[in-house]
C-alpha cells in the first residue's frame, strides 16, 4: 500500500474499512430481514407451538424414529463426504497438473454438469439405478447378475446421486489450493530423495488440507440439509431430516416440531463452521 | 395428491410470472394432466363467461396456505385440497365459508359437501397391474398383500393420506363396513409384512413411471392415472374389487381478497357441464348429480362411480378428527 502524508497507513485502513462496512450495508440489512426473521420467527414457533415449552425438542429428542432420521442424515453426509474427497482429490490434483487446453476442456464439463438442473440430474439417476434401468440391464445382458441389484429407493442410490452432485464443491476449492503450491517444492523433495508417495503424504497433501478441509466442510453442510435427491433416491427407511422438516410443515402442518427440527440442523451447521474456523482459521482459499 | 418438487420450482416461476400480470384470481392445484384438465374444462370456461382471469399456481401446499392465511396474505383463491384436510382445516379457522347462494349445492353429491368445502372430483384407489411385467395380476387387497403369490415390488401411496391403511386392513379381512375406527396397530402389522417390497409413489406422475417401466409391476393407484396410462399404450389391468375412494375438494383459503371471485369461480367448477367435461378427460368421477347425463356412455362406464358395487369409501370426517396423530405414525413407521 502506497502511503501518503496526510494521513498514517492505520488511519487510512481503518477508513478504507469503514467505508468497505458501508457498502455491505444495504446486503445486511436484507439478510436481517428476509433471512435472519424469518429463521427466528420459525425458532419461536419451536418453542410455542402448541404451548409455550421445550416439548418439540423433547419429543424430537425422546423419540426413537427422529433420533434414527438425525443418525441417518448424519451417516449419509459423512459418507457423501468421504467419497467426494477422495473421488475429487485425485480430479482436482489432474485438473490443477493437466496442459491448458485439457484441463479447461474438464474444468468445463464439471462446471456445465453443476449448472445442469438438479432435478433433471436426479432423475436421470433414478433411470440409471433403477431395477430395470440401464445399469441393471447392462449387467445382467453381461450375465454378470441374475437378479437386478437395489440401486435406488435406498443408501446405495442416495449416497451415488449425493456424491456426483456434491463432487464440484469438492473439486473446486481444492484446485485453487494445489495450484498455488509452488511444484519447485515438491521438485526440491523429489531432488532429496523423496520417492513419489511422499511426496504426496509429506508435501502435497499437507500443502492442499486447507483445500480439503473446506470443501469437505461445504459438502458436509451441504448434505446434512439436502432434499431434493434424497426424496427422490432413498427410500422411506433412509429419510434425512430436510424430508421430515418438509413432512412437518406441508403435510403435518405441525411448524412448531417442523421448526424445532430446523434449528438442530442450523445449531449443528453453524458449530461445523464455527470449528472449522478454529482449526483451520480464516486462511484465503482458492 | 402431492406432485414433487419439479412442479414447485416450475410453479414458482410461473406463478412469479403470472402475478406479474394483471390476475383477477387464482387457482391452485397439483399440477400434471390433472391440473391441465381443470383449466381446460373449469378456468377457461370460466373466464370466457365471467371475463375474470384466472391464473393457475401449485402445487398445493397446506404449509403455504397457513402461511397465507397467517400472515393475512392470501394470493390463492380457490384451491384443490384432499378432502380430510378441507374439513380439517375448515375446523381450524383456516377456510371461508362457502357462499351457498352463489354455488348451487342442490346438484353436488351431499358426500362431499361442507360450510367450507364442496367436492371438486372424486377418485378411487385402484389395484393396477402392467400385464407385460407381471405375468399373472393380483386382483384383490389380499393378492396385493401376498408376496408368496406375488413376488415383485408393490406401489403405494408415500403420504399419509386415505387408502393405504384401509386397504391393509382389508387385505387382512377386516370387512369393509368395520373399517371405522381403523385399528392402526392391526393395520401396520399388515403392513410390515410387505415393507421391504414397497416402492412409495408421491405423485401421479411418478406412479405411472414406476408401473410402466415395470420397477413396480403392480400396485395401488388412482384409478384415472391408470386410465391416463392405458392411454399411452402400456397394458394395465384395473382391478376395482373393493376400491377405495375419497374425493378432492374446493376451498377458499380466510381473506382472500377475491371472495366474490372465488365463489363464483366455484360455482363453475362445479357446475355439470364442467364436471362432466374433466371427468371425460381425467378419469376422475364428477360430483355434480347432473353430470353422468351429459357424458358419453362409453366413458361413463370407467368411472369410479360406476364402480359402487365393490366400492368401499373412505371416512373424510374420521381421517380429518385423526390426521395428525395417523400422519405421525404413519411417518415414523415408513422412517422405521
Amino acid at each position: 500500500m502506497a502511503m501518503t502524508a496526510t494521513a498514517a497507513p492505520g488511519e487510512r485502513v481503518a477508513r478504507r474499512r469503514n467505508a468497505a462496512f458501508a457498502w455491505t450495508l444495504p446486503a445486511l440489512v436484507l439478510i436481517l430481514l428476509f433471512f435472519v426473521t424469518p429463521v427466528l420467527g420459525l425458532m419461536l414457533r419451536s418453542v410455542t407451538e402448541p404451548t409455550l415449552g421445550l416439548q418439540n425438542y423433547a419429543e424430537l429428542i425422546g423419540t426413537g424414529t427422529y433420533a434414527r432420521i438425525f443418525a441417518n442424515t448424519f451417516l449419509v453426509a459423512g459418507v457423501v463426504t468421504a467419497l467426494s474427497v477422495v473421488i475429487g482429490y485425485p480430479v482436482a490434483w489432474a485438473l490443477a497438473v493437466l496442459p491448458r487446453p485439457w484441463g479447461q476442456l474438464v474444468f468445463a464439463i464439471i462446471i456445465l454438469s453443476m449448472w445442469t438442473n438438479l432435478l433433471a440430474r436426479t432423475y436421470a439417476w433414478m433411470v440409471l439405478l433403477q431395477r430395470t434401468g440401464v445399469i441393471n440391464k447392462t449387467l445382467i445382458g453381461l450375465g454378470v447378475i441374475d437378479k437386478p441389484l437395489a440401486l435406488v429407493n435406498n443408501l446405495v442410490g442416495v449416497t451415488i446421486g449425493m456424491t456426483y452432485i456434491m463432487l464440484p464443491f469438492v473439486i473446486l476449492p481444492l484446485v485453487g489450493v494445489i495450484r498455488a503450491i509452488d511444484p519447485a517444492i515438491l521438485r526440491a523433495g523429489a531432488l532429496c530423495g523423496a520417492n513419489s508417495w511422499q511426496c504426496f503424504t509429506r508435501i502435497l497433501l499437507p500443502l492442499s488440507l486447507p483445500g480439503v478441509a473446506a470443501g469437505a466442510l461445504m459438502v458436509f453442510v451441504m448434505a446434512l440439509g439436502y432434499y431434493v435427491t434424497p426424496a427422490l433416491l432413498g427410500g422411506t427407511a433412509n429419510m434425512m431430516l430436510a424430508e421430515m422438516v418438509a413432512q412437518f410443515v406441508q403435510s403435518l402442518v405441525n411448524w412448531g416440531m417442523g421448526g424445532a427440527a430446523a434449528f438442530v440442523l442450523l445449531v449443528v451447521t453453524l458449530a461445523l463452521y464455527a470449528a472449522q474456523l478454529r482449526f483451520f482459521g480464516t486462511r484465503r482459499i482458492g | 395428491m402431492k406432485t414433487l418438487l419439479i412442479a414447485t420450482a416450475l410453479a414458482a416461476i410461473l406463478g412469479a410470472a403470472g402475478s406479474a400480470a394483471a390476475a383477477d384470481m387464482v387457482f391452485t392445484s397439483w399440477g400434471g394432466t390433472t391440473q391441465d384438465a381443470q383449466k381446460a374444462a373449469w378456468a377457461d370456461s370460466f373466464a370466457a363467461a365471467s371475463g375474470i382471469k384466472v391464473v393457475q399456481d401449485g402445487p398445493t401446499d397446506y404449509g403455504k396456505i397457513k402461511a397465507m392465511v397467517e400472515a393475512g396474505n392470501v394470493t390463492w383463491d380457490v384451491v384443490d385440497v384432499e378432502g380430510d384436510y378441507a374439513v380439517q382445516a375448515g375446523k381450524a379457522g383456516l377456510l371461508e365459508k362457502l357462499d351457498f347462494s352463489t354455488i348451487d349445492k342442490s346438484k353436488l353429491d351431499p358426500r362431499f359437501v361442507t360450510d367450507y368445502s364442496v367436492g371438486s372430483f372424486y377418485y378411487s384407489f385402484v389395484i393396477g397391474c402392467n400385464k407385460d411385467a407381471a405375468g399373472t395380476c393380483p386382483k384383490s387387497w389380499k393378492d396385493l398383500f401376498d408376496t408368496a403369490k406375488f413376488p415383485g415390488k408393490r406401489a403405494f401411496y408415500k403420504w399419509s393420506a386415505p387408502g393405504v391403511i384401509e386397504a391393509a386392513l382389508l387385505a387382512d379381512g377386516v370387512p369393509a363396513d368395520k373399517l371405522y375406527p381403523l385399528d392402526l396397530d392391526r393395520a401396520f402389522k399388515k403392513l410390515d409384512t410387505i415393507k421391504a417390497d414397497i416402492v412409495w409413489w408421491d405423485g401421479g406422475a411418478a406412479s405411472q413411471q414406476l408401473l410402466a417401466s415395470g420397477e413396480a409391476p403392480f400396485g395401488s393407484f388412482w384409478n384415472g392415472r391408470l386410465t391416463a396410462l392405458a392411454a399411452t399404450g402400456v397394458t394395465v389391468e384395473t382391478s376395482w374389487d373393493q376400491n377405495i375412494t375419497a374425493a378432492d375438494a374446493l376451498v377458499v383459503p380466510k381473506g382472500t381478497k377475491n371472495k366474490e371471485a372465488a365463489m363464483k369461480f366455484i360455482a363453475n367448477a362445479t357446475a355439470a357441464k364442467p364436471q362432466a367435461e374433466f371427468a371425460a378427460v381425467t378419469g376422475y368421477a364428477p360430483i355434480n348429480l347432473g353430470s353422468p347425463d351429459l357424458m358419453d356412455a362409453a366413458i361413463r362406464k370407467t368411472l369410479p362411480d360406476m364402480q359402487a358395487a365393490s366400492q368401499v369409501n373412505a371416512d373424510m370426517s374420521y381421517w380429518a378428527e385423526h390426521r395428525d396423530a395417523i400422519g405421525k405414525r404413519w411417518y415414523a413407521w415408513q422412517a422405521k
